[in-house]
């Protein structure tokens, strides 16, 4: 039997502060083992419990995609005490990782459809997962249309990802920021808004991950577009201790954060009475 | 059938002994509970319900999951026999039913190896579990609301009553046969020793209070959510977790490591739904943060999802927590007021 409890060590190979004041940054890790890393198959949207012996662990989603061998990506943003223990570590540090845990986006559902995906802050890390994997397989997939959000310029992740994917051709990249700011010269204006002016096409699959007002606010805009309910994905956060359904943490409804979702469609969040 | 006379108990208990360790219901300071017993003159026969629940014999109040160090980390290593729990009342081995969907699996992704919990797994799995017939249920049990009641014999290995100066054993799962055909001292029951069961079962039914009908209890509670039955319900609860930790069937827990960075161990403990901190997240905001919010999900939690997700209802009508609320609630007065509430 296995044990979903115990970490797997990883090595800290690459740290990169992703914002000027620093509360973001971005770990690459490699397996220590590499058995470990064999046996370790994870897709778009999971996630897993990254620990740090002495301190406990915090659940990140995974920023990397499963084409990107041998490593596992995470961005996290400092808030409390796991949070601040990730930010002093350095390269060469060794942390456990559980995981992968929960499940994923519907990507095999996207084959061959249009795909909108909306996010906003820092919460673009499963995203990120995402996006990197379809333009792998760039043929399987449809138009693919990105609105992207943060309060200012700064507040963007993978800023150098950013700017490639905005050159390419067959990816639309919508980057907007809240306020004005000189030198910014793409938009401006709240996620909201800015999706209702892109006016994304209904018949395509939307994954939307932000802040909980980006996306209360957002939703409703994508039904008033008239997007299908069960073709909405968006991925929750609960505080987690488990991940596997036993701690009774991260219960909305009859389902557990961590094993039922964190993914879900709107068609099913609609019924959970206290998921938003 | 067979009978074992209480002045041999020992000697029977002894035997149980040379393959398992025995937890049985004794005293512990002040309380009553299922621990480890040397012999079987520490058995409390009495008791209808211990104070703590046996969840604890299975499922620790605290417990290490591993240890760290500089040679990496460890999982502890269970040296000791498998274990036997004598003196279990229906409810509670009803109870650990409950717990074993929880820790043995996933209901959405069965037979999973990842969603094994086996620290459950290796203390439950080759468990001996004696049930034992209530022969004066109390005032607080309601058992048979669920359609249990104190003579039940399933879930359990062996069924034992207990009839005048014998204790009647009788093996149910296969298990719990071939256990008892190993013990040679035993003698057959008779036809009148079974009699007396009919007649005690009867008894012990007439202690039960008037039975609620609770088949459409699921359906409604589920109805109620945004109903403002949860603050009348909740209006004197003082969150203080007690019916959560007695609860045989509350599993909630939290991962904590004890220790320091290089040296220490990471331990899981029993939390509750009552507590604020429960679901509170680093940026301040909390799904749960008020106390209606938090009694709601308990109760919807033991009468609609768990029934959602594995068919049952998470509690057996063992009454502990009507025993131990400080201010009162009891959860019978809640499941009436809920199949009486008139939707607004
Ligand atoms: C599925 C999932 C994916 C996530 N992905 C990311 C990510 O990619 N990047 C990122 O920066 N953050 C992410 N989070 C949030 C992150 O887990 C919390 O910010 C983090 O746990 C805070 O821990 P702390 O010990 O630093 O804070 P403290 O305030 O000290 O937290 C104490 C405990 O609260 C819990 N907790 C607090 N806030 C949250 C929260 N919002 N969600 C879940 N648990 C919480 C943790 O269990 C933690 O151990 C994700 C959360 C979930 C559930
Ligand atoms: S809710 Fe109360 S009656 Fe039901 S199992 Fe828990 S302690 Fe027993
Ligand atoms: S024991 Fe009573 S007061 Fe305490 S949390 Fe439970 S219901 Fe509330
Ligand atoms: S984190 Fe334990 S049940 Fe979801």
């Amino acid at each position: 039997m296995s044990n979903t409890y115990i970490p797997i060590p990883m090595k800290v190979e690459k740290i990169l502060a992703e914002n000027p004041d620093r509360s973001l940054r971005t770990y690459d890790l490699s397996f220590v083992n590499e058995a470990d890393g064999k046996n370790f198959h994870y897709v778009p949207g999971q996630f897993c419990e990254f620990s740090i012996l002495g301190k406990g662990e915090s659940p990140f989603g995974i920023a990397s995609s499963p084409t990107e061998e041998g490593i596992l990506k995470f961005t996290v943003s400092r808030t409390g005490s796991v949070t601040n223990e990730i930010h002093y570590l350095q390269e060469g540090d060794i942390v456990g990782v559980r995981g992968p845990l929960g499940n994923w986006y519907p990507f095999e559902k996207f084959k061959g459809k249009d795909v909108v995906i909306i996010g906003g802050g820092f919460a673009f890390t499963t995203l990120r997962s995402l996006l990197v994997f379809m333009l792998e397989n760039r043929e399987d997939y449809g138009k693919i249309t990105v609105i992207y959000g943060a309060r200012t310029p700064d507040f963007f992740i993978y800023k150098e990802e950013l700017q490639e994917w905005d050159k390419r051709e067959d990816l639309n990249l919508i980057l907007t920021i809240d306020k004005p700011v000189p030198e910014w010269d793409k938009l401006c204006g709240f996620v909201p808004v800015v999706t209702k002016e892109v006016s994304p096409d209904p018949n395509s699959w939307c994954v939307i991950c932000g802040p909980p007002a980006m996306i209360k606010f957002t939703l409703p805009v994508l039904l008033e577009l008239n997007f299908a309910h069960d073709k909405i994905y968006t991925s929750l956060e609960r505080r987690m201790k488990c991940g596997i359904g036993k701690c009774g943490r991260c219960g909305i409804g009859s389902k557990y954060v961590c094993i039922d979702g964190p993914v879900f469609s709107y068609e099913e969040l609609k019924k959970i009475p206290d998921a938003f | 059938m067979v009978k074992i006379k209480k002045t041999r108990l020992k000697d029977f208990i002894d035997f149980v002994q040379q393959e398992y360790d025995v937890f049985a219901p004794t005293e512990v300071g002040k309380k009553t509970a299922f621990k480890k017993i040397d012999s079987a003159f520490e058995i409390i026969h009495d008791i209808v319900n211990t104070d703590r629940s046996p969840k604890e014999v299975f499922f620790p109040q605290s417990e290490v999951l591993f240890e760290y160090g500089k040679d990496g980390l460890k999982t502890p290593e269970r040296k000791e026999k498998p274990i036997a729990v004598w003196g279990l009342r229906h409810c509670d081995t009803s109870s650990l039913t409950m717990l074993n969907k929880v820790f043995s699996d996933a209901h959405q992704m069965p037979d999973k190896d990842m969603f094994k919990d086996p620290y459950w797994k290796e203390k439950y799995d080759n468990s001996l579990i004696f049930n034992q017939a209530c022969n004066t249920p109390l005032s607080t049990c309601f058992c048979h609301w669920f359609g249990r009641g104190p003579f039940d014999k399933t879930s359990s290995d062996i069924f034992v009553v207990d009839v005048d100066d014998v204790f009647l054993l009788e093996g149910i799962s296969e298990k719990g046969k071939a256990f008892l055909a190993k013990y040679e001292k035993a003698e057959q029951a008779t036809k009148e020793d079974e009699a007396k069961i009919t007649e005690l079962k009867r008894k012990a039914e007439s202690f039960l209070a008037e039975k609620t009908d609770i088949s459409e209890l699921f359906e409604k509670i589920g109805k109620l959510w945004d109903e403002p039955i949860w603050e009348e319900i909740s209006g004197k609860c003082v969150n203080c977790g007690a019916c959560t930790f007695v609860c045989s069937t509350c599993h909630c827990f939290d991962v904590s490591d004890e220790g320091k960075k290089g040296k220490g161990k990471r331990i899981r403990l029993w939390d509750s739904c009552m507590f604020q901190l429960f679901t509170k997240e680093a940026s301040g905001h909390n799904p749960r943060g008020i106390s209606t919010q938090r009694v709601r999900q308990r109760f919807m939690h033991k009468y609609n999802y768990f029934m959602d997700n594995y068919g049952v209802h998470l509690c057996t009508g063992c009454g502990r927590c009507v025993q131990v609320c400080p201010v009162n609630l009891d959860v019978r007065e809640l499941i009436k007021k809920v199949l009486d509430y008139k939707i607004s």
